[in-house]
């Protein structure tokens, strides 16, 4: 335990100095991490920002490392269950590292349930999107966006405001639970945002308003959307993050015809953290996937499954974006006007929605 | 007795409606992965990927394991209720209920606590000892429909005379069990099963907090991001499930005749 | 009780014990710890809520409501398959797709009734058309609605019904009918002196078990109407999950409150089954 404890930190020493190489992670962690030979993550579909591949690619870049994936199902609420339930368990179920909402972070630290590391790419973080201590670090982001099975739809909405006209009855749905889920909340928020809400607990006040009337009109269907109710014709117009819409589009190959519209009233943007968790088994091999993933390659690796990863500003000057990619993602302009919501704002929100939503919009079922 | 008769038959019509109607509505929906026409395309994706055999495997392994363990712990235990120890039926009963009340996560958060690395019976330490924890607490969530399927067996047959007689002829306890009771009680006993296998193929929750590669997960992740595959999926996991019951039952035509079939 | 005895029971009690009754223990004692960690009943104060009170009276209803309507319909299916004198094939693949059908929960379940009663399902659309022409979203229809999910919870109610009062109804002895119809009994006079007496207690047996399922039950629910059903489990997974409310001690005493009514069904069945299996051996 010392002797890992030695080489992590002479390893961090040889990060601090060594700042400028982006290229590959330090040899110490490399060679810690793979005496520990096994990776524990959690909560990474596949389909979601092209984790599949980065998987793939961190498995090909360090073949030593088994990598152990844990519930993909998994909500940003399961994950942290999961460190807390696993706390001296250090069996397979443990995991080491974690991807969850922003506002996951600073719960988390405050409850010691992550370790700080700091990445060698670190500088490249905006600051707005990490932790000072280096507890958690964003890692991508995308916006919420209207998935919309084209063959069910011949007027696709353009604006949250256009959700209202009651020629998509029965056609609107939440990609989750706006109790729990959190691309539901935001889906929520940026509704209240568009419909003129000041941000933090205003807008989601309005934006509770706004789906009360929603289901009022008969617009809204209280069914959980996923790939197979847009297609099947239960939902079709669905709020998800635009990486996820995206996705399903893809999935979808043309059978329904759908698209991906990034409504113009409102552009909320959802960054996600990563963190390794205090308790990780395999403290190494997680340090050893940071590096994986914040450097060119794991970036790049996000930007493939149509997530804009935390350094993608540093990667466009740099000119290491390749043209393709950049091609298939929905038009740039709408991401200069996209809002990234405080972590106050956040909470304050997310407290309104998950506490009102059942009085406010009376979806209950009768 | 014509009418009854009639009646039967519309009854099991209705039944056969209700019940093959959304298989129907699943299958259409699952054959229509290409914009024109039907296409097996759907089951070809899913059943082309190696993932889905081993999880198959796997999940119908741990469900035999669990149908064993099940019956060791459940048959003794209801015979020597109904014979010998009637008062503690009230306890035996509400533990039987237990496993319905408390739902799965809560259960499995209880394991990984209990019998984690740092505890007396570290056995999610191990990939045997997390199987077998797995078995055991699929033993739990069919422990109601086992014990009360186990228990109407017992009700139906003479089990205070059968045992009377054996032990006349100087069988013990455990013979009595195995080669009077169990094989009288047999049509029970595989409901019991069935139900303890469709359970633990279909099972999710305490299969994927325990991290183990069992069907009901599969399913959950395809499920998660693709439109037609997961209705090809549910297909197959139905049809799955029924093979393997079909198969139980053509064990039971070796078991001998009983009374409470006839 | 001789030593004999308590050897056979053992595995259950043993497995009952570390499997069953310590989780479930250590369960309630979270009931009863804060979030501060200290014992507090705070917890179960806040049981007391409008929101938490209404979402147990909706459990409550749509669990009883599954497991009267499967308990019937269950015990009709039962009673035509194994004494209708239908063939012997169609009481077994009644009871192999019982088997089956009795654990198809959860998404596959929701979306296949979707798909079938749906605004778009395949038996909606068939009723548009000729020769029925009739709408049922249009007559108040709707299936993200409680009967909705009844209907849809009868699907693995209904099977489980059949598969554990099979055995009962096979312990009605056909000389039992044959004696009663010698002495000039109707099949109505039958059911109501000799079958459905012998049956009772089994029936509200399986009624409580049944009711239990339904309670327990989540996935399905949620997968049909997500966001608009608030139902106990799904608050308590909310709780639980810490997803974003994140207070467990909540959700322990959510559970906890579960247990309480699940226990009080059983105790209500014992009471009475004891009263009905007094001529009963």
């Amino acid at each position: 335990m010392l002797k890992k404890l030695m080489l992590s930190g002479s390893a961090l020493a040889f990060c601090a100095s060594a700042t400028v190489a982006y290229a590959d992670a330090p040899q110490a962690i490399v060679d810690a991490a793979t005496k520990e030979a096994q990776l524990t993550v959690i909560a990474l579909p596949h389909d979601w920002c092209g984790y599949g591949a980065v998987i793939d690619g961190f498995k090909k870049k360090y073949p030593g490392i088994t990598v152990n994936e844990l519930n993909p199902d998994a909500g940003s609420g399961d994950e942290i269950q999961a460190i807390k339930a696993n706390q001296g368990n250090t069996g397979p179920q443990a995991p080491d590292v974690i991807d969850v909402g922003l506002s996951f972070g600073p719960s988390a630290k405050q409850d010691k349930l992550i370790q700080p590391y700091k990445v060698s790419t670190w500088d490249s973080i905006p600051d707005s999107a990490k932790d000072a201590d280096g507890y958690w670090y964003g890692d991508y982001y995308g916006v919420m966006a209207f998935l919309v099975n084209d063959d069910l739809v011949k007027n696709p909405p353009k604006t949250w405001a256009d959700l209202q006209k009651p020629e998509y009855a029965n056609q609107i749905a939440l990609s989750g639970d706006p109790r729990v889920s959190n691309q539901a909340i935001q889906s929520v928020y940026a509704a209240g945002l568009a419909s003129g809400g000041k941000a933090g607990a205003d807008a989601g006040t309005k934006g509770l308003d706004f789906f009360a009337k929603l289901n009022a009109a008969s617009n809204f269907v209280p069914v959980i959307g996923k790939a197979a109710t847009v297609a099947q014709g239960t939902s079709p117009i669905t709020t998800n993050w635009d990486y996820n819409a995206l996705a399903w589009r893809d999935g979808f190959a043309g059978n329904p015809k759908a698209e991906v519209i990034v409504p113009s009233d409102a552009v909320v943007a959802g960054v996600y953290i990563q963190a390794i968790s205090a308790y990780a088994p395999h403290v190494n091999a997680a340090k050893l996937w940071m590096e994986y993933l914040y450097s060119d390659e794991g970036q790049i690796g996000w930007l493939a499954g149509y997530c804009h990863p935390i350094r993608f500003n540093d990667l466009a000057k740099n000119g290491k974006i390749p043209q393709d990619l950049l091609a298939k993602l929905p038009d740039p302009a709408l991401y200069a006007k996209a809002v990234f919501p405080t972590l106050d704002e956040q909470a304050a929100a997310k407290d309104v929605i998950t506490k009102q939503w059942d009085s406010v919009v009376k979806a209950n079922v009768k | 007795m014509k009418p009854s008769k009639i009646w039967s038959w519309v009854i099991f019509a209705l039944g056969v409606l209700y019940f093959l109607g959304p298989l129907i509505a699943t299958i259409d929906f699952s054959l229509r992965i290409h914009r024109e026409g039907y296409s097996l395309d759907a089951y070809r994706n899913v059943i082309q990927q190696p993932e889905f055999q081993q999880t198959l495997t796997y999940s119908l392994v741990v469900g035999v394991a669990a149908i064993i363990v099940g019956l060791l712990v459940v048959v003794p235990a209801a015979y020597f209720v109904r014979l010998r120890t009637p008062q503690l039926r009230p306890v035996i009963e509400f533990v039987t209920l237990l496993p319905l009340i408390i739902p799965p996560i809560i259960l499995v958060f209880g394991y990984i606590r209990m019998y984690n690395s740092s505890s007396l019976l570290p056995l999610t330490n191990s990939a045997w000892g997390t199987n077998l924890l797995l078995t055991l607490a699929y033993v739990a969530l069919a422990l109601p429909y086992m014990y009360r399927a186990v228990d109407t067996g017992l009700r139906t047959i003479d089990v205070q005379t059968l045992t009377e007689a054996a032990n006349i002829l100087g069988a013990k306890t455990p013979t009595i069990i195995m080669r009077i009771i169990l094989p009288n009680i047999i049509v029970a006993v595989l409901s019991g099963a069935f139900l303890t296998l469709a359970i633990v193929i279909g099972e999710f929750t305490i299969a994927s907090l325990l991290n183990r590669p069992a069907f009901g997960v599969y399913m959950q992740n395809v499920g998660a991001n693709r439109a037609f595959e997961p209705a090809a999926l549910a297909v197959i996991s139905f049809v799955i499930t029924w093979v393997a019951m079909g198969m139980i039952q053509l064990l039971a035509r070796f078991a001998p005749r009983t009374n409470a079939r006839s | 009780m001789r030593w004999g005895d308590l050897l056979g029971i053992a595995p259950f009690l043993l497995f009952a014990i570390l499997f069953l009754i310590v989780p479930t223990v250590y369960l309630v004692i979270g009931a009863f710890v804060g979030r501060d960690g200290n014992f507090t009943l705070q917890n179960i104060v806040d049981l007391g809520t409008p929101q938490i009170i209404s979402s147990f009276w909706i459990s409550i209803r749509v669990s009883a409501a599954s497991a009267i309507v499967g308990a019937l319909l269950g015990l009709i299916l039962a009673l035509a398959v194994i004494r209708g004198r239908l063939p012997e094939t169609v009481r077994s693949t009644v009871m192999t797709f019982s088997g089956v059908a009795s654990n198809f929960a959860g998404i596959p379940l929701a979306f296949a009734f979707i798909a079938t009663l749906g605004r778009l399902g395949l038996v909606t659309v068939i009723l548009k058309l000729w020769p029925f022409e009739f709408d049922i979203y249009r007559h108040g229809f709707n299936l993200l609605s409680f009967w909705g999910l009844t209907i849809t919870y009868c699907y693995f109610q209904i099977p489980l019904m059949v598969l554990i009062i099979a055995p009962a109804i096979d312990g009605l002895r056909k000389e039992w009918s044959e004696a009663a119809s010698t002495l000039g009994a109707t099949p109505i006079q039958f059911w109501r002196y000799i079958g459905l007496p012998v049956l009772w207690p089994n029936l509200l047996g399986t009624l409580s078990l049944l009711f239990a399922n339904a309670f327990g039950a989540i996935a399905t629910a949620y997968a049909l109407t997500g966001s608009s059903l608030n139902i106990v489990p799904i608050l308590l997974y909310a709780q639980i999950r810490g997803d974003v409310l994140n207070n467990p001690g909540l959700g322990a005493a959510l559970a906890l409150g579960m247990i309480v009514i699940t226990a009080l069904a059983n105790v209500v069945y014992l009471v009475i089954r004891t009263r009905a299996e007094r001529w009963l051996k």
